[in-house]
């Protein structure tokens, strides 16, 4: 009972945060309403008793990832005036819908046709960080490893941009 | 004549010094033993007491003004507005009236400074012809609660006294 | 759910919320005395209560009193003004929040039920620090944002780089601890660390990671822009940073949102590396074994200490100038007679204690209450050692900051990751 209710409020709030990312014009709002999209989802792990993920919601994408996009915006000081002129938005908005929607019935359908069970919690290390490592570093170790190595191109590839750039000045 | 030439050894440049955590220690090992030493015992604080204790004024302090008096109790003042000319932020406010006792022309009728306005330069002192308005009264602390209290009048000016004897301002020079 | 559940529950709830409340007042006059005393100057002692000055701690209401009667003023130019809001209330709540998961006591067993003593008792333990911290900096930023002034923004700029930068040192000295203590569930690492080392040294994270926890405090300074981390108020060269245009309770909420944070990093550091709860040589198990030797142990030692303090208090508590009648003197002396009184009251509880005590229930919560006023003396200590190193050192430089952050902390913590993992893996 409780968790519906919580379920529901933070369904309501991660819809509700998306729709702001699209809907509202300035950027801090954007960026504030798709936190918010972030913390209901973390707000879902945690009702799956998904505890990492819950943690890792917060501290990575929550915490991490949008304060540094915090931290851009504020740098860049976005003006009303310095915003592109979207004035037709409303028309790709349409559009958009238009085009969607075929797809959302079917998707709607498809999650009606899906026999309904009872989910169960699967021992008391489900989710746990320590679950969650077992099985990663045991079963799922080549593709972390794989994972890991495409974080780390990433990571060279920033430096070497950011070397090249200095060069050039 | 050749310079005196004094290398100072340049500090800060010893690995340990570049570890930073040892200095940091050192310094807090100073700090704290200040610490310790005015927590057992606080009388070692280095502090006047100061609302009960009051600083010693020496005479030539510039403390609030006053305006002195002849020895018959008559206004040095001539109202020549040398003061009000000079001072810097234009705080006195002179208005002169006719003298019958004959020392001069002139007297003050009123003689107002804006406290609140006033940088305590001594600009006026330095400038008064007459020796009439001095700033040794020893008063370093002027405080009120309203605007209107801070303006001080020719009554106020008169009446304080002086913070030191005669001499010992005529000793401390200006 | 039992009476006692529910009582514990609370109780558990309240010691989260209002221990860093009232820390808050004790590390307000913490500050301002001990920066007198390090300064060699007396700090706030004048303000009282019909004459009782509780040795400077009135000028705490005072200085409530007046932040609740000043004007609270959003300034016209703000645009967003929920935001503008939001910001110190953010800085504030995630401060609270972030202590839920420190325990400050070993778990309860009453009646064949387990109590974890912490807040909230789930055992996500250090990620819940982790991913609560990381809201605080929102409120820095926002504040600097939205307050439309070119300080408020410089102060969040190097307030948010600031935290980001440091987080990661943190995060990578948090990575070695929890090798060593193979969990990240904060109860657990307190009781790892009741075992003794070599038979004789408490196993704290300190002896156990000399280089983690010098790394963790550098960046747990940083993390709550304390001295000498505290560029994103410089007063000397952006006048406060982003609580520029802030007045009244807002105001407030930061100040005390920035203590809360000291209080909890100090927390933080003793559960992982000072031994949280656990008082040195005497783990749970013994104290609750043997709780009659040491609750007379106890009742030998608060007399002596009480007689101590009096004297001390004695010396130092009266007016340092002439002074007719000092009543100072009187307030040492109704001073003295509470502290008798108390002294004498916990002496009587203990008295009961060792004459009706039978079975383990009150044992363990006597030893409960023992390493809950053991974590908060640590604690205390911890926090002084802030307030000691912000009278000590001063502040720097901003390249300075960063370069220490990311060319020193940083590295650093991935040679001791290296080393402990070398280590650990050697030993198993
Ligand atoms: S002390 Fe200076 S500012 Fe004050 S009244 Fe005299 S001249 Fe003016
Ligand atoms: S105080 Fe001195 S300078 Fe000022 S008007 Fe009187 S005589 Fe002149």
């Amino acid at each position: 009972m409780v968790s519906t209710i919580l379920f529901s409020a933070f369904a309501v709030l991660a819809v509700a945060g998306a729709a702001g990312l699209v809907l509202l014009r300035h950027p801090m709002n954007g960026a504030m309403s798709f936190i918010m999209t972030l913390i209901a989802l973390a707000g879902l792990f945690a009702l799956l008793s998904a505890k990492l993920i819950f943690a890792i919601q917060l501290i990575v994408y929550a915490g991490a990832i949008m304060s540094l996009i915090l931290f851009i915006i504020m740098f860049l000081n976005i003006g009303e005036k310095d915003l592109p002129d979207e004035s037709n938005r409303w028309f790709y908005f349409g559009g958009g819908a238009v085009v969607i929607a075929p797809l959302a019935i079917f998707l709607l359908k498809v999650v009606n046709k899906l026999p309904s069970c009872e989910a169960t919690i699967v021992g008391d290390s489900f989710g746990s960080v320590k679950g969650v490592g077992m099985v990663l570093f045991t079963e799922w170790l080549l593709p972390f490893e794989i994972v890991s190595i495409l974080l780390l191109v990433a990571l060279v590839g920033a430096v070497v941009l950011a070397g090249k750039r200095e060069g050039k000045l | 004549m050749s310079a005196k030439v004094k290398t100072i050894e340049r500090k800060g440049r010893t690995f340990l010094e570049h570890l930073y955590l040892v200095e940091v220690f050192k310094g807090m090992a100073v700090t704290f033993g200040h610490f310790f030493r005015n927590l057992m015992d606080n009388r070692r604080l280095y502090v006047r007491h100061y609302p009960e204790v009051k600083p010693e004024i020496p005479a030539r302090w510039r403390g609030r003004h006053r305006l002195t008096t002849h020895e018959d109790g008559t206004v040095k003042c001539v109202a020549c507005f040398m003061c009000q000319t000079n001072c810097p932020s234009n705080c006195i406010m002179i208005e002169a009236g006719e003298r019958t006792d004959g020392r001069s022309e002139k007297l003050p009728v009123r003689f107002d400074i804006d406290l609140l306005e006033c940088i305590y330069c001594g600009y006026c002192v330095e400038a008064c012809p007459m020796d009439a308005i001095r700033m040794d009264t020893g008063i370093f602390s002027v405080t009120s609660y309203d605007r209107e209290s801070m303006m001080i009048g020719l009554e106020d000016l008169l009446t304080t006294p002086a913070g030191c004897s005669e001499e010992e301002y005529q000793k401390g020079g200006c | 759910m039992s009476a006692l559940d529910i009582l514990l529950v609370i109780l558990r709830i309240a010691f989260g919320a209002f221990v860093p409340l009232s820390f808050v007042a004790v590390l307000v006059w913490m500050e301002r005395r001990g920066a007198g005393y390090f300064q060699d100057r007396s700090g706030p002692n004048r303000c009282n209560v019909l004459g009782f000055r509780a040795g400077g701690l009135i000028q705490n209401i005072a200085d409530a009193v007046k932040l609740i009667f000043k004007e609270d003023i959003v300034p016209g130019h703000i645009k967003h003004k929920l935001y503008f809001i939001l910001a110190p209330t953010l800085v504030f709540i995630t401060a609270i929040l972030s202590f839920a998961m420190v325990p400050f006591a070993d778990t309860l067993v009453l009646n064949g039920k387990e109590y974890i003593m912490q807040a909230i008792p789930a055992d996500l333990g250090i990620l819940w620090f982790l991913a609560v911290v990381g809201f605080g900096v929102y409120g820095i930023i926002l504040a600097g944002w939205s307050s439309h002034n070119k300080y408020g923004v410089l102060g969040g700029l190097r307030a948010a780089a600031q935290v980001i930068s440091y987080e990661i040192p943190m995060g990578l000295a948090l990575v070695s601890l929890l090798t060593i203590y193979s969990t990240v569930n904060l109860s657990e690492m307190a009781r790892f660390q009741g075992q003794l080392l070599f038979g004789f040294i408490p196993m704290w994270g300190v002896f156990l990671q000399p280089l983690g926890v010098i790394i963790f405090i550098v960046a747990a300074f940083a993390e709550t822009n304390r001295t000498p981390f505290d560029l994103a108020e410089g007063e000397s060269e952006i006048v406060a940073g982003f609580h520029v245009e802030y007045s009244s309770m807002k105001f407030a909420l930061f100040f005390m949102g920035e203590y809360v944070a000291m209080f909890v990093s100090s927390a933080l550091i003793v559960t992982l590396y000072f031994g949280s709860y656990q008082i040195p040589w005497f783990s749970t198990e013994t104290l609750v074994n043997h709780s009659k030797p040491v609750v007379f142990l106890l009742m030998l030692a608060m007399p002596v200490a009480a007689y101590f303090f009096n004297i001390w208090m004695k010396k130092n508590n009266r007016s340092q100038y002439e002074r007719p009648n000092d009543p100072r003197v009187f307030e040492a002396q109704v001073y003295a007679a509470v502290i008798w009184s108390i002294v004498i009251f916990i002496e009587i509880i203990f008295l009961g204690f060792l004459i009706f005590s039978s079975g383990a229930g009150g044992a363990r919560i006597l030893v409960a209450l023992l390493q809950i006023a053991c974590f908060l003396f640590k604690t205390f200590l911890m926090c002084f050692v802030y307030i000691w190193v912000r009278w000590t050192l001063p502040r720097f430089r901003y390249d300075q900051l960063q370069r220490l952050g990311w060319q020193r902390l940083l590295p650093l913590a991935l040679l001791n990751i290296f080393i402990t993992s070398a280590v650990v893996v050697s030993l198993a």
